[in-house]
């Protein structure tokens, strides 16, 4: 380390005793510290580590900033994500690698001199703040060729861009496990490599065979053998798609061993499935409710009971998330509406909800907030926080069932 | 890393390459005294309750290589504690006579 006019011993000297300070009130070992010769304050970036992030890193796992130019940045661990945002000090941040604690310091009988070196100083850091991802593009990118079948694929709506997984991390700003565990929500599929969704109308299809094929052979009863299912189903629907829709509309069962009765006893070393009545039936409110919007509730629930399968019963509580049910207006009526296609941030769902309808209770709104939800925040914690500042006002009427919010008795909340 | 408060000379510090900053003690019970120009600075060691990571940009990767066009860092330090410093005036006369 080249330093000119290195400072001595009797430099330090003077000035302690022009500072009146004593050699026996100090260790032996100044510092004396001067500016680097290549003094670079552009070429490092602060980052404060959230501890999250530090395990991370420790642990050799990747860390990525992620965002296209019009995005804010963003860092993801592989399971975590998190706001970058820039602060800024008043006070002049002297980066110096090489300098010694007091506690580190050996202390030699005669007084010593160590140089050392500051090579930035810094104004400015970067600082984190965990965040949930940004999921919206997902949906809308995954949705821009959605999978209808093979025959389909070659076909002029289907020239869309289909995308790798590395591909949509790339474009998404969330964590691995984040978009992975999103992918799987969204009931996407991998076909080919690229993650797509399957367009409604196609996975209508497929049900419609699926259902028929399980009316003919009684298995809404018996369960699904899964290898028998396939070996018919795949000459009409890649195989891969059938699996998927099996996993999502129905469930892995074990055969109950010693039954009395041979004929409905099934085998023990095959596979089965059985459909799930809620997500089923939820899958034919889904078809109807997409097809007029809005409905006039009694009809709609006629309607929709008899287009279940036989055996299977429909319920309102298996239309959470998919649909508005408006029992203020005469007559009655039911409209579709997913929480997928809701603003990601809290304001702005609240604003959107609200325009919608005036009034909410806690059942209603919860399954349009509660995807929002954190470990720090729940629903309840989400409504107080934005209507803090706002005049609500509290019905107490007996509304749509026992709904009491634990924090204060109100059913309803009115934005005015 | 030293923080310090008020602006002192750091604040041009290109013209200042290679100058001299000031002098860093260490008390027995390790209470870092620091001394710039006119100034003794008492400070304390303050353990960050978030480190800093030092980031350097790495080197650009050549187009036939994998991972070709992104950028990377790589955190060379944590910084896990700092000399934090108030300034209290004191000054420190320069020409006292050497006592003889």
């Amino acid at each position: 380390m080249e330093i000119v006019n290195k400072r001595t011993l009797d430099e330090i000297d003077s000035v302690l005793e022009f500072a009146k300070l004593g050699r026996d009130e100090i260790k032996s070992v100044t510092q004396s510290i001067y500016f680097s010769e290549q003094l670079d304050s552009e070429g490092i970036k602060l980052l404060e580590l959230d501890t999250a992030v530090l395990t991370a890193l420790e642990n050799g796992e990747r860390v990525i900033i992620r965002g296209d130019k019009e995005d804010s940045a963003v860092l993801c661990t592989e399971s975590e994500t998190f706001e970058v945002k820039l602060g800024e000090v008043s006070n002049a941040l002297l980066i110096v690698p090489d300098m010694t604690l007091g506690s580190e310091l050996t202390d030699t009988l005669l007084p010593s001199i160590q140089y050392q070196q500051v090579n930035s100083v810094m104004h400015t850091f970067y600082e984190l703040r965990k965040m949930k991802p940004r999921l919206q593009k997902l949906r809308s990118l995954l949705e821009e060729n959605p999978y209808a079948g093979q025959a389909a694929e070659g076909d002029v709506d289907h020239q869309g861009t289909k995308y790798t997984f590395n591909e949509l991390l790339n474009l998404v700003q969330g964590s691995e496990r984040e978009i992975k565990i999103a992918l799987e929500k969204m009931q996407a599929i991998v076909i080919d490599g690229y993650w797509r969704v399957l367009d409604f109308d196609f996975l209508v299809q497929v049900m419609s065979h699926l259902l028929q094929l399980c009316d003919e052979n009684s298995w809404l009863d018996q369960g699904i053998p899964i290898q028998e299912c396939l070996s018919v189903l795949q000459d009409i629907f890649p195989r891969t798609v059938i699996e998927h829709v099996l996993k999502n509309f129905a469930d892995k069962i074990t055969p109950a061993t010693g039954k009395d009765d041979d004929e409905k006893h099934m085998q023990i070393d095959i596979d089965y499935y059985r459909l799930n009545e809620d997500k089923v039936c939820r899958f034919f409110a889904e078809q109807i409710l997409k097809h007029a919007r809005k409905f006039n509730l009694s009809q709609f629930l006629s309607t929709w009971e008899k287009s279940v399968p036989d055996g299977m019963k429909t319920s309102v509580s298996q239309l959470e998330g998919i649909a508005l049910i408006d029992r203020d207006s005469n007559p009655e009526v039911i409209s579709y509406m997913t929480v997928d296609t809701l603003p990601e941030e809290i304001s702005e769902r609240f604003n959107h909800l609200f325009r919608i309808r005036e009034k909410w209770s806690l059942p209603e709104i919860t399954p349009y907030i509660k995807d929002l939800t954190t470990d720090k925040m729940d629903v309840t914690a989400m409504l107080t926080k934005s209507f803090k500042n706002t005049q609500y006002w509290f019905s107490s009427g007996n509304g749509l069932g026992d709904c009491f919010c634990n924090l204060k008795d109100f059913d309803a909340i009115v934005l005015i | 890393m030293i923080e310090l408060q008020g602006t002192l000379e750091t604040r041009n510090p290109i013209p200042f390459s290679g100058r001299f900053i000031g002098d860093l003690h260490f008390t027995h019970k390790d209470v870092p005294i620091l001394i710039i120009g006119h100034h003794i600075l008492y400070g304390k060691v303050v353990t960050l309750e978030k480190p800093y990571g030092i980031l350097v940009k790495d080197a650009e990767v050549t187009d036939r290589a994998p991972g070709a066009g992104q950028t990377s860092y790589t955190i060379r330090a944590v910084i896990r504690k700092k000399l934090l410093f108030k300034t209290r005036p004191k000054p420190i006369i320069a020409n006292v006579p050497k006592k003889v």
